[in-house]
């Protein structure tokens, strides 16, 4: 074990025969995927496909019926302090009554960080995700995209070596996602972290990662995996004008398409 | 509303109170009302002035007040306390239920009688009946709120590891927090209620006391007086509990 965790391509997460059924109805169907370290994937699929249940396999907030999730090199059980979840409704999953430091305090708390360590690692928390003048607002007095950023740093304070992320920007205006997909970029880079980012936003997922998941659904199973060939950094002129992004969008729209009909 | 809308409205509610003192006091010179049952405006406030100066309404209010927070400070906390171990366990909830529904609906004044044959004829069974009466809305407030708290909020928990007790002060109360507000300003005017009504009833002192005498004694104005400096505590303590809620619950309000 102590082997393979020292190389850098061997599996961070990987789903093996997983499927899983909530109340009768068949959710996922024999997954079986690997997610690298430090790799950016994105899992794109038409709705029902069962897309949020993978993330929330990883998380340990549900558990496969059959076949096994391992997280670095162990079965998921309960969930693991170094995965951190950035939940799609970022209104519902910050605490209404703290203040912006207090809601990334909630995750030093919850980890043991000692009180006068906590001031200064907020701060730059914060600082990191364009928060430092908000310390003291609370979350109803942020716009969304700031909620949303709120949201990202306190999943930050934990440290984590996974980002798993749910349909994080759907609900903001194209500009606001757009920066925020930006931010995503530049955080999972700097901080070496691996990202399941879950998206029904097609040039979203080739935009951000470094392969695309796509999931047929009824009941949800691993359709293909695509590669994107794109260099880094990204950019969101250039990138979208490269012609392999745009032969990425064609086939992945195709094959939603198909799919759905 | 404007500035100059809400001084508009605040002036013309005070001159409301003030005509109806003026109607109070028309009836009175007039007659319209014997003077035994209905002292003028003018009377009561001597009788008040009086009251105060001679120390025995001050002191019969202080009774009363006294016993009053008594009372619902001990029916805040055993109320919370009661609904945060209450709230958090689903199961709790299902087997305590049913029993609080059919204790809660019992008149709270109905119980005094009962206290009376436990502790007998003393202050702490006032007190004891006044938290027994006033729990109610605070027991309940707090089940709730620490049942319904947004599954979402508690997925988060789950994945930050925080341990039952962490979720329970650092989720679950707070949530219940504006609950609990709600149901102290309700709690504070019922304990007002019992604390006099357990007065009369078991003859402690206090405004109660004050009140039944004034009547027995056809002293119409002193009864007024004590009245009116009823009406006056529960003003006061619900201006106090709402100076409070709104610091503590600041976050309602962006």
């Amino acid at each position: 074990m102590d082997r393979s965790t020292s190389n850098a391509d061997d599996a961070l997460i990987a789903f093996r025969n997983v499927s899983l059924s909530l109340g009768g109805r068949p959710i996922l169907e024999n997954i079986n995927l690997k997610v690298r370290r430090r790799e950016f994937i994105c899992v794109v699929g038409p709705s029902g496909c069962g897309k949020t249940t993978l993330l929330r396999l990883i998380a340990g907030l549900v558990h496969p019926d059959a076949g096994e999730v391992i997280y670095d090199g162990q079965v998921v059980g309960e969930p693991a302090s170094d995965v951190a979840l950035i939940f799609q409704d970022y209104s519902k999953a910050l605490l209404p009554w703290r203040t912006a430091s207090g809601n990334v305090s909630l995750a030093l708390e919850a980890s043991g960080t000692p009180k006068p360590e906590r001031a200064q690692r907020i701060r730059a928390l914060l600082d990191k995700v364009g928060l430092a003048h908000h310390a003291d607002k609370y979350p109803a007095q942020l716009s969304g995209g700031m909620q949303q950023r709120l949201q990202i740093a306190r999943c930050l304070a934990q440290g984590p070596s996974v980002l798993l992320m749910d349909e994080p920007f759907g609900a903001l205006d194209a500009m606001t996602r757009q920066v925020l997909q930006d931010e995503v970029l530049r955080i999972a880079e700097s901080g070496h972290t691996s990202v399941f980012f879950v998206t029904h936003d097609l040039e979203e997922a080739i935009y951000l990662g470094d392969r695309v998941v796509a999931l047929r659904p009824n009941p949800g199973r691993v359709a293909e995996i695509f590669d994107v060939r794109l260099p880094r950094p990204r950019d969101q002129l250039s990138t979208r004008e490269d012609p392999e992004f745009m032969r990425l969008r064609r086939v992945l729209f195709d094959f939603i398409q198909e799919t759905e009909s | 509303m404007s500035r100059l809308q809400r001084a508009g409205w605040a002036a013309a509610s005070i001159a409301v109170g003030i005509a109806m003192i003026g109607i109070w006091q028309f009836i009175a010179w007039h007659k319209l009302v014997s003077p035994v049952f209905l002292p003028g405006p003018d009377q009561t406030w001597a009788a008040l002035v009086d009251g105060f100066e001679n120390g025995m309404l001050g002191e019969q209010t202080l009774e009363t007040v006294e016993r009053m927070i008594y009372g619902w400070v001990l029916a805040s906390l055993l109320g919370t306390g009661l609904g945060a171990l209450i709230g958090s366990s689903r199961r709790a909830r299902e087997l305590i239920a049913p029993t609080l529904e059919f204790i809660r609906p019992l008149p709270s004044s109905a119980m005094i009688p009962v206290g009376i044959a436990f502790f007998g004829l003393t202050k702490s069974m006032v007190v004891g009946v006044v938290a027994f009466g006033s729990i109610w809305p605070m027991l309940l407030a707090t089940i709730h709120g620490f049942s319904a708290v947004e599954p979402r909020l508690i997925e988060v928990g789950r994945v930050l590891k925080l341990s039952r007790l962490q979720m329970a002060f650092k989720i679950a109360f707070p949530n219940a927090m504006p609950d609990i507000f709600a149901a102290m300003r309700l709690g504070l005017i019922t304990a007002l209620i019992l604390s006099v009504v357990g007065e009369i009833l078991a003859f402690q002192g206090g405004l109660g006391s004050h009140i039944l005498e004034a009547s027995r004694a056809y002293r119409s104005p002193d009864l007024f007086a004590g009245v009116i400096v009823l009406g006056m505590i529960g003003l006061t303590s619900n201006l106090v509990l709402s100076f409070l809620e709104a610091r503590f619950l600041r976050w309602r309000r962006p």
